[in-house]
């Protein structure tokens, strides 16, 4: 009942602090958040799951439900947590909690709406993460999109609307074409399958896999679905080049929806090409996309950095480096080792961790100037050393300091796909790699133009420190980050046993 | 004495505790953060040295700590599982090497708080912070029992490097110094981490030291002809030994990643004299020597090396000839002395390249404190051309100064004499046989005129002549705690050398080789990590010229020849009441110099010139070409169903044709189909 519990808080929390004052909404979701936050970490800490929970594994946390027989399919309310899915929800939680205290500096108009809003994504969000069984996952998968369209839209900057829309449409239609292709392989599946539940289809998958589908023979079928999975998948992540939408929507979100949208809604894509096109699918389908997507991840890593250097808007630069980092993730899960796999996991997380605290960091300079623009602003480190001072830690966590979780992560994918098995894999890890060279130069470029030199900005006013409940959060996050650098073990061990049968079962 | 190495990790934890407490509470504290600093960092001291007093005993340690990350992976020799880990290996190499460190990072400590505490300077705590934050890095690189380790703790020294050289962020040249520091070394960085990574898939593990090291692992590789990733096991080991290179001579500014060094100049003297010159620097040329054995297995890389480093340090040196700030001529002696550390273990003179590493790192880290030193006296002036004449007025640092001057041009009997000269012997007797090891040998040995020549240069125009400004006229007072270090340095450069008195010892046949019998485990060493193990790995012929004592007496005749040469030439140009430049003469010769061979202005030009506009060319591609198509997508089903609204006129009749021509339609297309006409 603990995933339960974690959803209901979240969702009777929304509809609370929907309906209480603007004046107490801030204060009031931050406490409701700290439940699921506290709870989840206790999961964490008593968490007894072995193995994979689609391949058989022992699950944390397992709940299921007959809820409605649709033909000879059943639906089931089925959940339950394995070593992925388990440091995501914390992620979730703890971000939830830290978005909404970095919230109250900047929203001052519609507060109960906002915070109520937020609470349902973490609802949402959990649920995602936490949903075994294909009906329900989808709902959760479709029912986030809402309230971040509405972040977006009405929180948003001036041209929210057009990047609101943007976001739901273009996530929508390729929800759409995922959709469509998972309903067709339950049907190719015929007798093999009768429930939506994502082990069961994963079973079936891996013996035999579907028979064909109106006159389809089966492995074309499959290799159709994966391939349509995986760019409904990719618009998510976003793989380069479906990613355009994702700086619209950061440049126009609000800061703490930024930080969820980069820090968890982004790993929900990543999260699910794992679940679905690196589990589900047997070897020999998924072999003749590996060095494709190969080519796809490198040109992500390399030119989403690029992109980042030719911005001049902070904000933009932090969304196009999470193009970059993503692609690592797609490197680590078609190397198909444990560590690959496992480090795309952590990267997961770790990224989750590390662009949220950028995020927050950019958005504390922009409540102080109100400008994000490098060419605006010069020697913020004078007037705001605390906040610039995390705001260089942090850009050193993306550029993969060691001791840090980003390098942890990197390394871990570089380990991983460097001795994979496909392909000219060493070169293409090689060629990945160079974007540790990239990232420095964007950041430290941006770094030099804003924070460092002689002090100038444009203002009738005198810019001071930020307030501590803006400083806070960051702080938070950065120790985490720290952490999980210095003992990255904490949840690799987890992540490990959880992707182990993966890699056991489906090698190249 | 066993117990005594579980205190080891002490060693690094020390300065760490002092980086906390100078970032938390730096500004309550006396002095800004010097003292938790000092007494940090002197622990540390008293600690390598009872290392290094263990290990003259006979006592090594080896030992894993802690496991940062373990998982399953076979590697390509078939090794299944992989630990990575945290370990700490002292050996002779390694406790040498913590006590250098350690006593130049309190020494540059004690120097602070006359240099930077003094003048009412803000950002102390950061300061202090930086320098405690690198003395950790630096310590846990030195003793660091693997290269993945090795590897984080470099990269963290370059985090410090960074934010000291950006130290005074409120200028524009120090941001800028600071980021192409980080830049260009990340750039190394990049090769070393593919390095690693390669090394890790192919051995399945990173240990220096031992049965299971990736060194041993190597050697057998090469024993069996075991493939390794696609490749024959010479060749790949050449390549990933290059890859780790890459490492190296970004951070031991080594060409032609050399570029940012001198820039780095920009952060505090204090801070040039203890990272960017004595152990930063030295970090590149330290992991040459701490995985010399897999060098060793590679003559391609080790001529590589070899080359390398002779063509850099004759670089460097004529660069030096020309600068007029006195930072930049010891800025580019620096790149010019790594370059001789590398030529050095490049013909596999492992003990000849370690000397002359702990010898600079005294006689620079003298130089540079000295400089600081002058810097106080002339009240902040850099340039050589406003000094003179301060010989008189400040004869400690004028005397000190000399002694490491002298070191540095390598006259006999300082300290930098006897390594020098051995790595040039070491190169000659290798370089009779290699013809390309004989161009390496050249190309250091004409250094040593330059050299000798800008040594000069620079102590005849800061102390001698006349003074030529007034700030040289009356100079600002300096303290003991800036007197002090310089003495103790000064002590240093001239005795040193002692440690290893090879061509006394070779022409005198006296056992008086101490450093070479320390690094060769004498009195302690694990297995395989001993000058005689990598002399049986190498696979260079030697020879002589005539005799080894004659070849001895002429290659240290020949080179202290040069050295007096230069020196003489800089006495006759620079050692006059009132020196001129000489600049002109050099004609465009002395353009190209003075401009660094437009080094700086190809790096530059490659990163503004060449990626900023192909990044705003991809921008724009993805602006118009790639989000174009999103939305004109947008835009096309916008427009489609713009044109279907507008059947829905809302006038009855157009309906009803509507539905009488579709209901026609039908008719028709069903007729056709069906076959009723």
């Amino acid at each position: 009942m603990m995933i339960e519990t974690l959803i209901a808080v979240a969702l009777i929390g929304a509809l609370v602090t929907f309906v209480a004052p603007n004046r107490i909404a801030g204060k009031l979701a931050f406490l409701i958040s700290l439940v699921p936050a506290g709870l989840s970490l206790w999961m964490f800490a008593t968490f007894d799951g072995r193995g994979n929970a689609l391949l058989e594994g022992d699950l944390a946390f397992e709940s299921r439900l007959e809820w409605i027989q649709l033909g000879a399919y059943d639906i089931s309310w089925f959940v339950g947590l394995d070593g992925i899915s388990m440091p995501l929800v914390v992620l979730t939680t703890i971000l939830v909690t830290l978005a909404i205290v970095s919230s109250w500096t900047p929203i001052d108009d519609r507060e109960s709406q906002f915070y109520g809003l937020v609470l349902f994504i973490e609802a949402n969000l959990i649920g995602v993460f936490a949903a075994l069984d294909f009906f329900v996952w989808f709902i959760f998968w479709e029912a986030v999109l809402i309230p971040m369209y509405l972040l977006i839209g009405i929180w948003g900057g001036p041209r929210r609307k057009y990047a609101a829309i943007k976001f739901f449409v273009y996530t929508n239609v390729a929800s759409l074409v995922m959709f469509g292709a998972v309903i067709a392989l339950v049907f190719g599946l015929g007798d093999a399958v009768t429930s939506f539940a994502l082990p069961e289809i994963t079973a079936a998958m891996l013996d035999g896999g579907p028979d064909g589908f109106f006159g389809v023979a089966g492995p074309t079928l499959a290799s159709a679905v994966f391939v349509a999975t995986f760019v409904g998948f990719a618009v998510k992540v976003p793989v380069v080049p479906f990613h355009t939408w994702l700086p619209d929507a950061h440049v126009e979100a609000p800061t703490p929806a930024s930080v969820l949208l980069a820090g968890v809604l982004l790993k929900m894509g990543t999260y699910a090409l794992l679940r679905f096109n690196f589990t589900m699918f047997p070897t020999e389908i998924v072999e003749p996309f590996v060095v494709p997507i190969a080519v796809v991840a490198v040109i992500s890593v390399i030119y989403g950095a690029m992109l980042a250097l030719a911005q001049t808007d902070l904000k933009r630069i932090v969304a196009y480096s999470s193009v970059s980092s993503m692609g690592y993730v797609i490197l680590g899960l078609i190397a198909y080792t444990h560590f690959g796999v496992g480090g795309a996991t952590f990267q997961m997380v770790s990224h989750g961790l590390i662009s949220g605290l950028m995020f927050m960091a950019v958005g504390v300079i922009y409540n102080a100037t109100h400008t994000r623009m490098v060419t605006d602003m010069s020697g913020m480190a004078d007037r705001m050393p605390i906040a610039v001072g995390i705001f260089v830690a942090g850009s050193f966590g993306y550029m993969g300091l060691p001791l840090m979780s980003g390098f942890a992560a990197e390394y871990f994918i570089f380990f991983g796909s460097f001795g994979a098995d496909f392909p000219y894999a060493p070169v293409f890890t090689a060629l990945a790699m160079f974007g540790i060279v990239v990232v420095a130069g964007y950041l430290l470029y941006a770094m030099q133009r804003a924070i460092f030199g002689p002090y100038s900005l444009e203002t009738d006013y005198e810019v001071s420190r930020a307030p501590l409940h803006d400083v806070a959060p960051m702080f938070v996050l950065l120790g985490l980050i720290i952490v999980l650098g210095v003992a990255p073990e904490l949840i690799f061990e987890m992540i490990h046993d959880a992707v182990d049968p993966i890699v056991d079962g489906g090698e190249l | 004495m066993e117990g005594l190495f579980d205190y080891a990790p002490a060693i690094a934890l020390f300065p760490l505790v002092a980086f906390v407490v100078a970032l938390a509470f730096g500004n309550s504290l006396p002095k800004k953060g010097a003292i938790p600093g000092i007494l940090a960092t002197g622990g540390s001291l008293l600690l390598s040295i009872a290392m290094l007093a263990a290990v003259a005993s006979g006592e090594v340690y080896h030992e894993t700590l802690y496991e940062w990350a373990i998982g399953d992976a076979v590697s390509d020799t078939g090794v299944d599982g992989v630990e990575f880990t945290f370990g700490i290996l002292i050996d002779p190499l390694s406790a040498l090497m913590l006590v250098i460190v350690s006593l130049i990072a309190f020494l540059v400590h004690v120097f602070s708080l006359g240099y930077m505490n003094a003048e009412g300077e803000t950002g102390l705590p950061r300061y202090y912070a930086g320098l405690g934050l690198f003395t950790f890095s630096m310590l846990a690189f030195v003793y660091a029992d693997n290269l993945l380790m090795a590897f984080m703790f470099f990269e963290l020294v370059g985090l410090c490097s960074f934010l000291l050289i950006g130290f005074w962020f409120r200028t524009r040249s120090a941001p800028s110094a600071a980021k192409k520091a980080f830049l260009v070394t990340r750039f190394g960085d990049y090769f070393f981490l593919i390095g690693v990574v390669a090394i890790a898939a192919t051995f399945g593990t990173l240990q220096f030291a031992g049965d299971d090291s990736f060194v041993a692992a190597a050697e057998t590789a090469i024993a069996d002809g075991t493939t390794l990733f696609g490749f024959a096991p010479e060749t790949w080991v050449t390549i990933t030994g290059l890859l780790v290179l890459g490492g190296v001579v970004g951070k031991s500014a080594q060409f032609p990643l050399h570029t940012w060094l001198p820039d780095a100049m920009e952060g505090p003297t204090t801070v040039s004299a203890l990272i960017h010159a004595a152990t930063m620097v030295a970090a590149g040329v330290y992991l040459v020597a701490r995985m010399f054995g897999y060098y060793a297995l590679s003559p391609t890389a080790l001529a590589i090396i070899a080359f390398v480093g002779g063509f850099t340090a004759l670089f460097a040196a004529t660069m030096g000839v020309v600068k007029d700030d006195i930072k930049q001529v010891l800025a580019y002696s620096t790149i010019s002395q790594y370059g001789y550390m590398m030529l050095g273990l490049g013909v596999g003179g492992y003990v000849a390249g370690v000397f002359h590493l702990m010898n600079h790192a005294f006689f620079k880290a003298l130089l540079f404190l000295g400089a600081g030193s002058v810097i106080v006296l002339m009240h902040h002036e850099q340039d050589m051309w406003k000094m003179g004449g301060l010989k008189e007025k400040a004869p400690v640092t004028y005397w000190t100064f000399l002694a490491g001057a002298l070191a540095l041009a390598g006259i006999i009997p300082f300290s930098g004499f006897w390594s020098k000269d051995e790595i040039l012997y070491d190169a000659l007797i290798v370089g009779l046989e290699e013809p390309i090891i004989l161009a390496a040998y050249a190309m250091g040995l004409v250094a040593v005129f330059f050299t000798g020549f800008y040594t000069f240069r620079m102590v005849f125009l800061t102390f001698h002549g006349e003074p030529r400004s007034e700030a040289a006229e009356d100079p600002h007072p300096v303290g003991w705690s800036i007197k002090a270090p310089l003495i103790v340095l000064g002590v240093l450069a001239l005795v040193a050398g002692v440690a290893n008195l090879a061509p006394v010892a070779k022409l005198a046949q006296l056992d008086i080789t101490f450093l070479e019998s320390w690094l060769d485990g004498e009195f302690g060493a694990i297995e395989g990590l001993t000058y005689g193990a990598y002399g049986e790995l190498l696979a260079y012929e030697t020879s002589y010229i005539g005799t080894e004592s004659t070849t001895v007496l002429i290659a240290a005749g020949v080179s202290l020849l040069l050295a007096f040469s230069g020196a003489g030439v800089a006495w006759t140009l620079y050692n006059v009441p009132e020196p001129v430049e000489h600049k002109e003469r050099l004609g465009s010769i002395g353009k190209t110099v003075e401009d660094n061979y437009y080094q700086d202005e190809y790096q530059v030009w490659l990163a503004e010139g060449l990626t900023l506009p192909l990044s705003r060319a991809a921008d724009r591609f993805d602006q118009t070409v790639v989000d174009g198509v999103v939305n004109g997508v947008s835009t096309a089903s916008l427009f489609g169903s713009d044109r279907m609204k507008r059947l829905q006129t809302g006038i009855v009749t157009n309906y009803a044709a509507l539905l009488v021509t579709g209901f026609i339609a039908l008719l028709l297309v069903l007729g056709i189909l069906g076959g009723w006409f």
